[in-house]
Formats: structure tokens, sequence, C-alpha cells
């Protein structure tokens, strides 16, 4: 059978393909630039380049800053992670198990986090951290950094946990299981997809994140953000580009995590024991 | 937060000579005039392409809306320094696209189109758009498609059955990415400190350099905790149309 199109119906979902074709160069344009920009051979920004070279990324390479502020971010990001991870996947559970009435009011306070100015949250950290002296530490950027992951992974698991049926737990605890076994073997697994995207994302909040950086920073704490930050303002030095499309391939690697962790859950999933 | 709130009781303490400090001065005035303007025209610009970005996520077919998605959260997740360079190069004076404007004779002169409040505007597009994207998609993605179609069957032409059946119900996904990124874009710091020119010193920027460069803590504190108030206050009203749900965006990021 013939199916009756309107007419046109053809010209409208090309309108809107259009519009969407449009919104969506917009927003892949300047990563798609960079990566081309970052294999350039000249000091110029030029695009297209004229000749192509690693140059840049040896020049990365060679350099100590960049290594250094690399590697500090690396072990500042690591530590949030699991740091996060630790406090948020047991704080998420809870909160979505819990019946008590101070909940929405614990939860508001959990993620007000993610909608308060960094900037605000950065010159209250700096007057609270000041007394203890851990301003210009590693110790405050990984504090003020929790700050900011923990929201990330009790939102992602949060919503996981939801999904989980509260029976599935109670029929683990009927067989004998204890509260923490069930807890251990029954929902950890159904969750381990959002752990591991939420641990993904929590990672990129710290690894990226310079405004914290900025302001409860010191001359020990040169992040990879700061570094590129005071590169883009004051030098723009052309190893930016490179750094740039590195950050790019990170973020795409994340992505490709929490995508997989995904679809691997859900070829294995038993829809039994989901709502 | 603990931090925020140790830090109001030392601001509250002191005087209130800084808050009629602030209440008194032009410039003060002029930096919270531009920063809403800011947050208003990239809310408004991000309802005009977020939207149909939505709607066509919502209603494609498997495959196109992986698509739509996977390039949605690439920029949403990548590093905002990296795309503010990004911009930096694209609208510098010799920027990319300016040699191609000059060069298809477009423009005689390069466009100033860095440092100056355009330049802030598409960033901020940029970075707070998934932001927009994300909870409009939320709401129409669990939209029953029969709706649409009982309203064309019923007679109402393609126009009418989205104006008064589909837009309707995605009425709570847009007041959360209207309130989500009308309070980003407030409080957003790197975006218009690195694509913004001198005369475009957002209530962010003022705060920075009230407290880094003269020092005057309790100042930028009385500044921060009227920033802080003011983003209450969106968060207040987006919570109440919308839910907090869908502002801490738990349905759309799953």
């Amino acid at each position: 059978m013939k199916r009756r199109r309107p007419i046109g119906a053809e010209w409208r979902a090309g309108l809107l393909w259009t519009a969407a074709t449009l919104v969506i160069v917009f927003l892949l344009a300047p990563i798609v630039v960079i990566l081309i920009v970052s294999f350039n051979d000249t000091t110029l920004f030029s695009f297209p380049p004229s000749s192509w070279s690693l140059r840049w990324y040896y020049a990365l390479w060679n350099s100590r800053s960049w290594r250094e502020a690399a590697l500090l971010s690396l072990w500042i990001a690591l530590a949030v992670t699991f740091a996060s991870l630790l406090v948020g996947v047991p704080a998420a559970y809870a909160l979505a198990r819990s019946t008590s009435r101070s909940k929405r009011f614990v939860e508001f306070f959990l993620v007000s986090p993610m909608v308060v100015p960094v900037v605000v949250l950065a010159i209250g950290l700096y007057v609270l951290f000041a007394p203890f002296r851990l301003v210009g530490t590693p110790v405050a950027i990984f504090l003020g950094h929790m700050l900011l992951a923990l929201p990330v992974v009790l939102v992602i698991a949060g919503a996981a946990v939801r999904k989980v049926h509260p029976s599935v737990e109670l029929a683990a605890r009927s067989c004998g299981a204890s509260f923490l076994g069930a807890f251990w073997h029954v929902v950890l697994p159904a969750i381990r997809p959002a752990i591991l995207s939420s641990g993904a994302f929590a990672f990129l909040t710290s690894f990226d994140e310079v405004v914290l950086v900025l302001f409860l920073g010191g001359p020990r704490t040169n992040t990879l953000p700061k570094r590129i930050w005071e590169a883009v303002r004051f030098e723009l030095d052309p190893s930016l580009t490179a750094v740039s499309t590195l950050l790019c391939v990170l973020t795409l690697l994340a992505l490709a995590v929490a995508e997989l962790s995904r679809r691997a859950s859900r070829t294995q999933a038993r829809p039994e024991l989901t709502q | 937060m603990l931090g925020v709130w140790a830090f109001r009781d030392r601001a509250g303490s002191f005087t209130l000579a800084h808050l009629f400090r602030l209440a008194g001065d032009e410039a003060y005035h002029h930096s919270f005039f531009i920063t809403f303007r800011t947050a208003t025209v990239t809310t408004l610009v991000c309802v005009l392409l977020g939207y149909p970005l939505a709607y066509l996520m919502a209603t494609a077919g498997p495959r196109a809306r992986a698509l739509l998605f996977t390039a949605v959260m690439i920029p949403f997740w990548t590093s905002v320094l990296a795309r503010s360079l990004a911009w930096v190069i694209l609208l510098g004076r010799r920027g990319v696209v300016n040699e191609w404007l000059v060069a298809t004779g477009l423009v005689h002169q390069p466009l100033p189109l860095l440092f100056n409040s355009f330049g802030v505007q598409i960033g901020m597009v940029h970075v707070l758009l998934p932001f927009m994207i994300l909870p409009i998609w939320a709401v129409l993605a669990r939209l029953d498609p029969a709706l649409p179609l009982a309203a064309r069957s019923l007679g109402a032409s393609p126009g009418r059955a989205f104006l008064y059946v589909v837009l309707p119900q995605s009425l709570p996904g847009l007041a959360a990415g209207m309130t989500l990124v009308f309070m980003l874009a407030v409080g957003f710091y790197i975006t218009p400190a690195l694509l913004g020119g001198p005369n475009d010193l957002t209530i962010v920027s003022l705060i920075e350099m009230v407290v880094r460069d003269l020092l005057d803590w309790s100042f930028g504190a009385v500044l921060s905790l009227t920033l802080l108030a003011f983003v209450g206050l969106i968060f207040a009203i987006g919570a109440t149309v919308a839910g907090t749900e869908r502002l801490t965006g738990a349905e759309a990021r799953t």
C-alpha cells in the first residue's frame, strides 16, 4: 500500500534537517578546525594549513612545563574520580532509597555546586581554606574539584539506582544475603555502566576545570587547564592547538567508555531485574 | 557549598556599606546590565537553534538519533578552553572567518568579531546550547507520537498540530533548558574572559577584578552574594515551572 504523504511534508522535513545540519556544523566546526590547525607547520594559525607536520606535538612532548602540568592534572583528576565514586555511589544509593523527608533538602545541597557560579564557589572556598593554609596546594584543588564532580556522580548513579527495583534487593536479602552483600552482589553489578560513565565524566570535570585552579591555586598547582588558560590569554602558543586536540581525543575516549559500558549492559541486561 | 555559607556570615558581620556602594555606582549597574543582556540573548538564541534539533532528535529514526546525539554530546563534554581557543582562531582579525569573508569579497575590511560582545555571544551559545537541547529532547522523546497524528487526523494542519499539541507538552523541557542556560550564562567566567573585550565586564569578571587586583574581599563577597541571590531566584523560578529533576538533568544524561 502506498503511504500517502501530505503535500508539503517533504520540504518541511527538509527545512528541519537543513536547520539541524547548520546547528551541528556550528557545534562541531570549532573542534574540527582546531584538529586540523594542530597539524600546521607554521607559527600562524592558518587554515587550511599550507604544509603539514607534527611539529607542535613534538614541541609539546619536549616541553617540561606542559608535561608536568599534564601529569599534575592527571593525578588530581584520578584522585577526584576515585574519591567521588567512593563517596558518591553509596550516597546516590542512600538518597534513591531514602524515604526521609529531609531527602529533598540533602539532595538539593549536594547538587547545588552544579548551579552556583564557579567563581562564587571559588571565593567561598578561598575564605574557607585560608585558615587551614590549604590555598595554593593541590589538596585545595582536589577538594574543590570534589565539589564539582560529586553532583555528576550523584545524578548519573542516582538515576541508575532508581531503575533497580527494590524487590530485587529484598529477594537477595530473603535468600540470606546481608545488606552489604545485597548491595555488592546485586545493586552494584546492575548499576555498573552508570558507575563507569559517571567516573569518566567525573574525571573530565576535574581534568578540564580552570576557574577553581585560578582562584585557589598557586605556583605549586600549575595544572594543564591553567597552563592553557595562560597561553590563550598571553602568548597564543601554537602548541595550544595540539593540547586542545589531545583534550578532544580524551573527551571522545570518555564518551566511548560511557557508551560502550551502556551497550555492554544492554546486551546482557535481564529485563526482570530492571523496572 | 559549606564554603559559601561560612563566607556569608563573614560578609554579613561586616557592614552594609558595601551594599550601598553596589547600589550607588553606575559602573556596577552597567556590569549587571551587560551580564543580563548577554544571558538573555544567549538564552533566546539557544531556544531558536536548540528546539529544532531537539525536535528532530526526538522524532528521527534510531540511527539518525544516535548520530545527532553524538554530535551534541561531543561538544558538551569537550574542554571549554579548547573550544574558546578554537573561536579565537576562527574569529580573529586574521582568523578563518574573516579571511574567508574578505577572500569572497563579501566585506573589504576584516570584521571585528572577537574581543567584543559578538565574540562572547558566539562562544556562550556554543558552550550552553547542549544544556538547552538535552532537556527539550528528554521531554519530546517521551511524547506519545500518536498525539500529533491524532490531531492531524482530526483535521489540524501540521503547523497547528505542532502549535497546539506538541509545543505545549514540551514546555516543561523548554522551561528547564531556558532556566539552565540563563543561570549558567549569568555565572559564566571562561568565555567572557577569553573572548570578551574591555567593554564587556560581566559581574563575574568584576568579582574577579575586585578580589584579585583590588584585594577587596568584602566587596567581592557582597558582589558574589548578589550574584548568588539572582541565580537562586532564577533556579527557584525554573524549579517551580519545570521541576528540580529536569534542572539537574537526571533524565537527560543517562
